[in-house]
């Protein structure tokens, strides 16, 4: 084998992986832009590490090759920056753009529409936000539709896992209200997707949950239920991509889109419009030969002729179309149901999620002092750092400092004496003396003051606190920059107030006697 | 620690005395109990290791309370000793016991996701639906595997400095043992892509590549024309002249030639009804009874389970089943259950037809099923099951052998022929091999 020349893959690409990074409008002000640089929602850090490695780690073990990862256009610097720095060989991560501003709302089917010529084979969309539990593997979603394409006809495979609800008093209303759970309903026993309670449907009638009997008759035995969550996780057939093209009114791929495909798996006419189109008829030919002699497997067509024709020996008698009594293909959205059982699942695009991902991290980290000597001087002996934090490198810990279920970021800089608790720190941030931090979260290069008290607050990227402030339950944004930017600071005056977080009732029990 | 010299007869204290102290029983017994605790920890190594291990070394601390039974004075220790070795294996959590008999066969997979080199997305999906059940069935997994080499071939280059015929068997090599790491391998697949072989390195080296491509493929459709879709023809042709009206015909689960069989014949106005056998765990008789029962005007059909043949056979005039394989020695390798209908309708004088096509045909002498056999996975079973770590194991062989003495005659696209006569068939065909 000559291994001077580069040869062409030897295997045709099976799955192209879309991974959509969005502006994460949700995630304002962490979002927001730190002066001029926008901080994509994809690098918002889990556990110190950003939201979109684990997706294409992800990606990475179930085997795939091949992504295509869409993001806007001013934030592609950052995020091509930070996926090319650090890939295994052969994954193949390509950077595309689309022009869109913040408030913009370019839908993810427009994206598919721009995109569609880059994407030739069958593939997996995926958002940038999804935090996968380690059970669920990418590739028990790729064999069901393997198999059920193959053999079926079926036409996409989604992935829904069971959301669990956060405790009352841990909402926080000013950090933006919860997406509403949606119904849907489905078949136990193929894993079946049949209807999805699109926005449009509740809109339309908010108390009842309309159904068509054609569904019902054809899947009698079906199950409804509130409490899952789109994992937002589509492997489709390429031809899924065709429809998109043709059906330009939708505008989001999973509320609009994906609903209305899976109607046409029960609903005759949508079906005859749209089944040659899907799935065309000479698509299967190959297989479908095996198919009837299979055993197991009820006939896909009926056998045209009894004799062997005279046909040209170079192809097995094709089927005809439109014969009566074909089982035609069936055009089936196959869904993986993930129960919380099986591990902790969630899309981090709100705010909550983010913080609740964060404190599932720490459950299964333990803290230990960096072994590298450099980093080891700069945490004081005397501070308190408790064994469920992560603290990122090069961070500095002044002496008596408490930390405790917190994630701090890289090149940060905790002062003395200082109390942070349940709390998210990103790169960079600076936190002077005796300030107190509770169930916070931080952006990049966030201050400080000196004596404040921040609690349950979300920061934007460079914002500052002054010393001695009292901050809580607040977003905070930066209002307006101007060209110097960094030591400007923006104040909110904000009230007094006391609260005793389930956190702290929690550290309680293993506190150490705390300073001040 | 207690004395260390313990007088016989009394039960022995935890420490290790003096082996020159004990009396024989009691050395037995220390013996028994280290090895009781040896397999213990080989049984924690085992099951970190397999997901479902296989473990002999359960007897081991069964047998340990046959010993200590009859030295009941002494046994007392022993058999605590045992329950502890049996209580730490319990409490390890499910595991299987292992199954004493057919453990040769291997317990049905589950694919690895860790594939090894580059597998086709062609093969990947045939391998799913192959360890799925999708497709089942000797000729049904030979036709799928040919089509999906034909596109394995297709989307093949050749790389430089070598020539097609001489690498693309290398290539073609992992995704075939892809495939048998799904399901194991069956007769007609090893013909198939024997006659494969044997034609990619026959091919021209001076072919253009795409020309050498398509030669191949044009032979592979070939091969499934010939001796599957002609040959099957044929035998319906052969088939059906045994078949008059008013026949009973018997046959067991689902044979797809047997069922080409009884439509063709169905077709040609001949009038017969059908008793349809079946059994578990894939209970395949069912699909054909709905493509039976799908026909205008409907054919009259009975349905029965393998228990209920013997108040049926009565009725039977003829038994047609299917096969997997037809051995030299004329033994019929096919699904478990004809060796039972055969050998009864033997005994009632009921002539018994095996249709298979001539690539079924394999040079191997077969004398029982216990040589090379398949379990079913444990999907097909009913749910009643009981779980793993019960004392009650569920065997599932997919395959049994029915003796040559059984068989009245063959069916083949050749002719019908008795089943001891198969070594001359090739001679028939002109071919040098099966």
């Amino acid at each position: 084998m000559d291994l001077g020349v580069a040869t062409s893959e030897p295997v045709a690409r099976e799955f192209l992986a879309v991974v959509l990074a969005g502006f994460g409008n949700e995630l304002v002000p962490l979002t927001s832009n730190h002066g001029a640089e926008p901080c994509p929602k994809a690098l918002v850090p889990v556990g110190n590490k950003p939201m979109i490695d684990y997706v294409l780690s992800w990606i990475d073990q179930s085997g795939i090759k091949n992504v295509l990862l869409i993001c806007p256009a001013i934030h592609r610097a950052a995020i091509s920056h930070h996926v090319h720095s650090d890939l295994p060989t052969s994954f193949r991560v390509d950077v595309q753009t689309y022009d869109e501003s913040p408030d913009g709302s370019t839908g993810t089917c427009t994206i598919l529409r721009h995109f569609s010529s880059r994407i030739s084979e069958d593939f997996v969309l995926l958002s940038c936000d999804f935090i996968p539990p380690p059970s669920l593997s990418l590739h028990t979603i790729l064999d069901k539709f393997r198999t059920e394409s193959g053999t079926d006809g079926s036409i996409a495979t989604a992935c829904w896992f069971e959301a669990t609800l956060p405790d009352k008093n841990a909402i926080i209303e000013d950090w933006g209200s919860l997406p509403p759970p949606t119904p849907i309903v489905w078949e136990e026993n193929t894993g079946t997707l049949l209807y999805i309670d699109s926005a449009d449907d509740s809109d339309r009638n908010s108390e009842e949950l309309e159904l068509r009997m054609s569904l019902l008759s054809k899947y009698p035995r079906t199950k409804l239920s509130r409490k899952y969550q789109d994992s937002h996780v589509y492997v489709c057939r390429r031809s899924v991509l065709d429809l998109v093209k043709e059906k330009r009114h939708f505008d989001s791929f999973r509320e609009e889109f994906f609903p209305w495909l899976c109607k046409i798996q029960y609903q005759r006419v949508k079906r005859e419009r749209y089944g040659r189109m899907l799935i065309p008829p000479n698509d299967d030919g190959t297989l479908s030969v095996a198919l009837n002699h299979s055993t197991l497997q009820n006939k896909l067509h009926e056998k045209p002729q009894l004799q062997p024709s005279a046909a040209e020996p170079s192809e097995p008698p094709s089927p005809t179309e439109a014969d009566s009594g074909i089982e035609p293909a069936s055009l089936r959205i196959g869904v993986v149901l993930h129960q919380a059982a099986d591990g902790f699942a969630t899309r981090v695009n709100t705010v909550h999620s983010l913080l609740d991902m964060n404190r599932r991290v720490l459950s299964q980290t333990t803290y230990s002092l960096p072994v590298d000597p450099k980093s080891r001087s700069l945490i004081d002996q005397k501070a308190q750092i408790s064994s469920d934090t992560i603290v990122g490198d090069s961070t500095q810990v002044a002496e008596r400092a408490t930390i405790k279920k917190s994630v701090i970021g890289k090149h940060c800089v905790i002062g003395k004496m200082t109390k942070i608790v349940g709390s998210v720190l990103l790169d960079h941030c600076v936190v002077e003396d005796g300030a107190k931090l509770d169930g916070c979260i931080l952006g990049r290069g966030t201050k400080i003051g000196a004596k404040a008290e921040v609690s349950r607050c979300v920061t934007q990227a460079g914002y500052e606190v002054d010393a001695g402030e009292t901050v809580k339950n607040e977003k905070l944004d930066v209002s307006d920059w101007t060209a110097l930017d960094d030591e400007d600071d923006e104040d909110e005056d904000d009230e007094d107030e006391d609260d005793e977080d389930d956190d702290q009732e929690e550290e309680e029990g293993k506190d150490e006697s705390e300073s001040e | 620690m207690s004395d260390s010299a313990p007088k016989e007869g009394q039960p022995l204290p935890s420490s290790q005395p003096s082996q020159k102290s004990m009396s024989k029983a009691e050395r037995r017994e220390l013996q028994e109990r280290q090895r009781a605790t040896k397999a213990a920890q080989k049984q924690q190594q085992q099951n970190q290791a397999a997901s479902s291990s296989k473990s002999k070394g359960q007897s081991t601390p069964q047998k340990k309370t046959d010993f200590g039974r009859p030295r009941s004075s002494s046994s007392a220790v022993p058999k605590d000793a045992a329950k502890d070795a049996s209580g730490a294996l319990d409490s390890e959590g499910p595991k299987t016991r292992g199954l004493r008999i057919f453990s040769h066969f291997g317990l049905p997979k589950t694919l690895g996701h860790q594939l090894k080199g580059d597998i086709h997305p062609a093969i990947i999906r045939l391998g799913l639906q192959f360890s799925e059940f999708k497709i089942c069935g000797a000729n049904a997994r030979c036709i799928a595997t040919l089509t999906a080499f034909k596109s394995v071939i297709q989307d093949y280059t050749t790389p430089p400095q070598n020539t097609l015929s001489r690498h693309l068997m290398t290539y073609l090599s992992p995704q075939i043992s892809h495939l048998v790491a799904a399901r194991p391998m069956s007769v007609t697949m090893g013909n198939a892509i024997r006659q494969l072989k044997l034609e990619i390195s026959g091919s021209d080296i001076d072919l253009p590549e795409q020309d050498a491509k398509d030669q191949l493929c044009s032979q592979i459709d070939h091969y499934i024309q010939e001796r599957i879709i002609y040959a099957d023809s044929v035998i319906e042709e052969l088939a059906m002249n045994k078949i008059k009206d008013g026949d009973v015909i018997l046959t067991y689960a689902r044979s797809s030639l047997v069922e080409k069989i009884l439509i063709r014949a169905h077709a040609e106005k001949k009038r017969f009804s059908v008793i349809v056998l079946d059994s578990r765990p894939l209970l395949e008789g069912k699909t054909l009874l709905r493509t039976l029962t799908s026909t205008t005007p409907p054919i009259p059909c009975t349905y029965a389970l393998l228990p209920a043949l013997p108040s049926l056979i009565k009725e039977v005039s003829t038994v047609l089943v299917g096969a997997h394989s037809l051995h030299t020695n004329g033994a019929v390798y096919s699904r478990a259950g004809t060796a039972m209908v055969a050998m009864l309708a033997k005994e009632h004088s009921v002539p018994v037809m095996v249709c298979c096509e001539t690539y079924k045909f394999s040079e191997s002498v077969m004398l029982d099923a216990f040589g090379k056999n398949e379990l079913a996975p444990l999907k097909f079973s009913p749910s009643e099951t009981p779980k793993p770590h019960s004392n009650l194991e569920v065997l599932d062989p997919l395959y049994d052998c029915t003796p040559p003495t059984c068989i009245t005659a063959v069916v083949t696209e050749v002719g019908l022929i008795p089943p001891t006569s198969i070594s001359s068939i090739p001679l028939a065909l002109g071919k040098t091999n099966l």
